[in-house]
């Protein structure tokens, strides 16, 4: 993942939360505000209902105190009073009087508890309300209460309220109430979003999922339960303030995030773009391009390390140029050295070979003729080595460009052990064990056989010359990640880890008479083919160079 | 000279006093009777009470229930009572001024009699003969539907009773003009406003505040009116209100039925509903009419019904009753009948609808003739044959077909109910009841009060 994709993520990530947080606290904040609300509404609601349910109960007490005192109840009462009373007469009277009263309710029950006349069921004459002549109760100190009214379908609640007419030693009963009904309670006159229910038994009233219920218990006159007042709100105003606040929080998340997108990618282009600009640099300088420059004028910290950057650079081609220029000065004290130390060699000997020769001619001049002649063999032979020497520093000094040909590297291998072959079974010399395992059906190499044969004979002559005391000398061909591998190992004292890293060092040698070019020159020659060298070495268990050309 | 004269002063003064009193009961030519009723009428012989001022019979039933002459003037039957000959009453004319025939009468009797009976005239004497004895011929010919009509001049049928229609207004309101040339003589009234589809409240407020002279009275109206000072002119018990059960899962149920029987209070309803009108019954035929009505229960037995309803399924222990929502008093009658059968268990559910597994209705006894009356009750209420003919007066057997068709209470009378009329103070009858036995009016002797 870039880190223009992190920046992005994060600031999307950053303003989804933000949004999140701040609906989610929206949200609560109004349900708990709309829960304090909807309290306050349902108590405000039921304080309601018992104002008007008070007033209703003085309103009955009032009507059926009116039909109590009026002078045609008390007619009636004197003629129940008569011996043998007719109460046919009387039988349809409660309709008129609960009519004129407004009155849902009205029995008119003589002394002993028979119905005279029921408004509300007339056809329920001669039946007995054997409750209302309950001698504990004082009708006239007694207020409306709740009871139950019995109907020829239903029981529906009422408001009743009884008064007692007296006519001597008889007593009529007036009965009177209110249906208390969906009707009264219609008259509550609720807020908007809430209801009042009356729940009676039997199935629970229909109660939506998004609605608060508050109940108030209905108790009749010996506070036995009679039904329960439901009072409930609607939570869906809130549910579609809560909605609403989520689905403007989705927008502003959706706008946000498309805001953050645009802020995001217009801000992580400001800051990315010199970033990758210092990765391009950075990807330049590590291929080799030590001039590569980055371009960032801002003054922030990306400017700062841009300048940092180049700066780096500029340091480190210096440091290049004066390593270079150092290294180049110790190659030449090194080369001079060395010439010096190849020169002096064969020069010591010519030198003592020429003072013998003077000695014996002013000395033994007689001698002189033998000396010059063993002289002159010895001038020769040294002068041979220092042509050899100033040969072998000639042919590194005249390392020409590898003419590249396909080629198979099997068969380049197989010639370059058989040039050393014979040496391998010089007599005087422990023998030394050639193995070939040459992987067949490789792909071609382009190479120069003729450079690359001579890289080959001097790594063979390295190992002989790592065996002297006779060993194995392994060469080997094999497929190495796409490329062609040739390994070629001896069984030699092996090689400290110091000894591997400077070991391809010009002039650099462990042998006492080596020249420190062989390896130079193998490694010259496999960089001027695309190639890789390394070195794998163990003291006392051999060493092992390996060499990866790129396959055709 | 002074206590003679005296004397003399107080003779004449209570002579005066006496001819002031004759004068006021004397029957009056003129002025219109106003009446109410609750019933319509399609056609003028649609209402038997109207067609009965208008339409007359062979013979007419008087209120001791003798059969006296009316169109025909008298009759004799053979010993088998197989041969009728009936000699029709001499200068009898329609309304339209011809004269009754023998031809029109014979007619009239086939078309009444059918293929039963043969008719045949001779002269002013109409003939039936039958194969069988008709012992209630006479009863039969008094009825309502043995009227002799004929059609007059414009298409109408006239009659030749005491009043002739002038204006007919199909279930809404019928004129009556005296008959002038009528065999009896011409009515005291010079006519008749008649009108119906009135309800019975209404009609009792027209009777108080003087727009009606006529009216129906319900039962629970009576002392209301007789305490407003209103005369009130009653038949025989000649309607029986009774619970007929139709088809249907619970009326089907043997033993609801006669637990239902048993759970009517009646002795309730007829002292307060009714007001103590008519008579608590058990029986089709009322008392004055069979004499054994009292042989049949009428009584409330709550534990034998509980204990009846017990054995019914309680699913079966629900079924309708309906009534009819024209009837005044029929839906408080209904409710307190679904209140008693609720004590025993039962639960009826008081419906106005026409029809239903239960029904609260009235049947009217239209004649003397016992076995005629079961057999219309019978064929009204659904139950089948009465086994004795028409005629028969043996009350032996009419109680063995009566307590057949009771038997399994698929009916269970309840009451029987007089017609009930209230009369205005303006109207004046000499010697015959204004209502006959049946609940006819017959105001022939009737006169209107001149007004002061």
């Amino acid at each position: 993942m870039t880190f223009r994709t992190r920046l992005l993520a994060l600031f999307i990530l950053v303003i989804a939360v933000a949004v999140g947080v701040v609906t989610a606290i929206v949200s609560t904040r109004t349900a708990r505000t709309f829960e304090r609300m909807d309290n306050a509404r349902s108590e405000a609601l039921v304080a309601q209902f018992r104002q008007q349910f008070d007033a209703r109960r003085k309103d009955v007490a009032r009507r059926v105190e009116g039909i109590a005192s009026a002078p045609s109840t008390l007619q009636m009462a004197i003629d129940f009073s008569q011996p043998n009373p007719d109460y046919s007469r009387y039988v349809d009277t409660a309709q008129g009087l609960a009519a004129a009263q407004g009155l849902d309710f009205l029995e008119l029950v003589a002394h002993d508890g028979s119905i005279i006349s029921s408004a509300q069921w007339p056809a329920r004459f001669g039946y007995k309300e054997e409750w209302v002549t309950d001698a504990g109760v004082d009708w006239k100190q007694q207020g409306a209460f709740l009871d139950r009214v019995q109907l020829p379908e239903s029981e529906p609640l009422g408001i009743l309220a009884v008064r007692v007419v007296e006519a001597g030693d008889q007593k009529l009963y007036v009965i009177g109430g209110g249906r208390l009904d969906q009707d009264f309670f219609a008259s509550l006159v609720p807020p908007a979003g809430m209801r009042v229910l009356l729940h009676r038994g039997g199935p629970a009233p229909k109660i939506a999922a998004d609605e608060t219920v508050h109940r108030i218990p209905l108790v009749g006159r010996q506070n036995n339960l009679l039904a329960t007042l439901i009072v409930t709100g609607s939570r869906r105003e809130l549910e579609e303030l809560v909605h609403s606040i989520v689905r403007t929080g989705v927008i502003a998340s959706a706008g946000g995030i498309l805001l953050a997108l645009a802020l995001a990618w217009w801000t992580t282009a400001r800051v990315t773009r010199p970033v990758e600009r210092l990765a391009a640099g950075a990807r330049e300088v590590a291929a080799g391009n030590w001039k590569a420059r980055v371009n960032i004028t801002s003054r922030d910290e990306i400017g700062e390390l841009a300048r940092t950057f180049n700066r780096m650079t500029y340091q480190l081609i210096e440091q290049r140029d004066r390593l270079l220029q150092a290294e180049r000065v110790a190659a030449w004290r090194e080369l001079a050295r060395r010439l010096a130390h190849e020169l002096k060699n064969p020069l010591f000997p010519l030198q003592i070979t020429v003072e013998n020769m003077k000695r014996a001619r002013e000395q033994y001049p007689e001698q002189f003729d033998e000396v010059f002649q063993e002289s002159a063999a010895t001038l020769l032979t040294e002068l041979a080595n220092l042509k050899q020497i100033i040969g072998r520093f000639s042919d590194f000094a005249k390392m020409p460009p590898p003419e590249l040909q396909q080629i198979d590297i099997n068969q380049v291998v197989e010639q370059a052990m058989a040039l050393y072959r014979a040496q391998l079974a010089a007599p005087g010399h422990p023998p030394i064990q050639p193995r070939m395992e040459l992987t067949p059906d490789l792909p071609q190499v382009a190479a120069d056989p003729e450079q690359f044969g001579r890289a080959l004979g001097n790594l063979l002559l390295n190992a002989i010359d790592a065996m002297p005391k006779g060993g194995t000398l392994t060469i080997r061909t094999g497929r190495n990640n796409g490329a062609v591998r040739v390994e070629v190992s001896d069984t030699g004292e092996g090689l400290t880890q110091e000894e591997c890293e400077r070991l391809f060092t010009p002039y650099y040698t462990t042998k006492a008479h080596g020249t420190g070019l062989g390896l130079a020159i193998v490694q010259s020659v496999v960089a001027d083919h695309k190639g890789k060298i390394a070195v794998e070495s163990e003291p006392g268990r051999g060493t092992t160079f390996k060499i990866d050309l790129s396959a055709v | 000279m002074r206590p003679i004269g005296c004397r003399y002063l107080a003779v004449i003064s209570v002579l005066a006093a006496l001819a002031t009193a004759l004068a006021a009961t004397r029957p009056r030519y003129g002025g219109v009777l106003r009446v109410e009723m609750r019933e319509r009428a399609a056609s003028i012989d649609g209402v038997a009470r109207i067609g009965s001022l208008v339409f007359e019979r062979l013979v007419r039933i008087d209120h001791d229930g003798h059969p006296q002459p009316a169109l025909a003037v008298s009759w004799q039957a053979d010993a088998e009572q197989t041969r009728w000959e009936f000699r029709l009453r001499p200068g009898v004319k329609f309304h339209d001024g011809y004269p009754l025939t023998g031809a029109t009468a014979g007619g009239a009797l086939q078309r009444l009699l059918g293929s039963g009976a043969t008719v045949g005239v001779a002269g002013d004497v109409v003939v039936v003969k039958s194969d069988r004895a008709m012992p209630g011929l006479l009863t039969e010919l008094s009825r309502p539907s043995a009227s002799i009509a004929a059609r007059g001049p414009d298409g109408q049928l006239v009659g030749t009773g005491p009043f002739r229609v002038t204006r007919f207004d199909a279930d809404r309101h019928v004129s009556l003009a005296a008959f002038d040339e009528h065999w009896n003589g011409r009515p005291f009234v010079d006519g008749v406003e008649i009108e119906m589809g009135r309800s019975t409240r209404d009609q009792f407020v027209d009777l108080q505040v003087g727009k009606a002279d006529l009216i129906e009275l319900a039962p629970n109206e009576m002392r209301a009116a007789a305490d407003r000072g209103a005369r009130i002119w009653t038949s025989a018990p000649v309607e029986l209100l009774a619970l007929v059960f139709g088809p249907g899962r619970g009326a089907d149920n043997a033993r609801l039925r006669e637990a239902l029987a048993l759970s009517i209070d009646r002795a309730a309803i007829h002292n307060v509903l009714l007001q103590r009108q008519g008579v608590a019954t058990g029986a089709l035929l009322p008392q004055w009419l069979s004499g054994y009505a009292f042989l049949f229960p009428a009584s409330m037995d709550l534990p034998r019904a509980r204990q009846l309803v017990a054995e019914v399924p309680p699913g079966d222990r629900t079924l309708p009753l309906a009534y009819d929502p024209t009837d005044a008093q029929a839906r408080i009658l209904a409710e307190r009948i679904a209140v008693n059968a609720r004590d025993a268990g039962i639960n009826l559910q008081v419906t106005n609808q026409a029809r239903g597994e239960l029904r609260l209705v009235r049947a009217r006894v239209n004649s003397l003739d016992g076995a005629l009356v079961l057999a219309e009750m019978a064929a009204a209420f659904g139950l089948g044959q009465v086994r004795v003919p028409a005629g028969q007066t043996r009350p032996d057997l009419l109680y063995s077909a009566e307590r057949g068709l009771l038997d399994g209470h698929r009916v269970v009378p309840l009451f029987h109910l007089p017609d009930t009329c209230g009369v205005g103070s303006r109207v004046r009858l000499w010697q015959r009841p204004g209502l006959g036995r049946l609940g006819s009016l017959q105001l022939a002797d009737l006169w209107i009060e001149a007004s002061p």
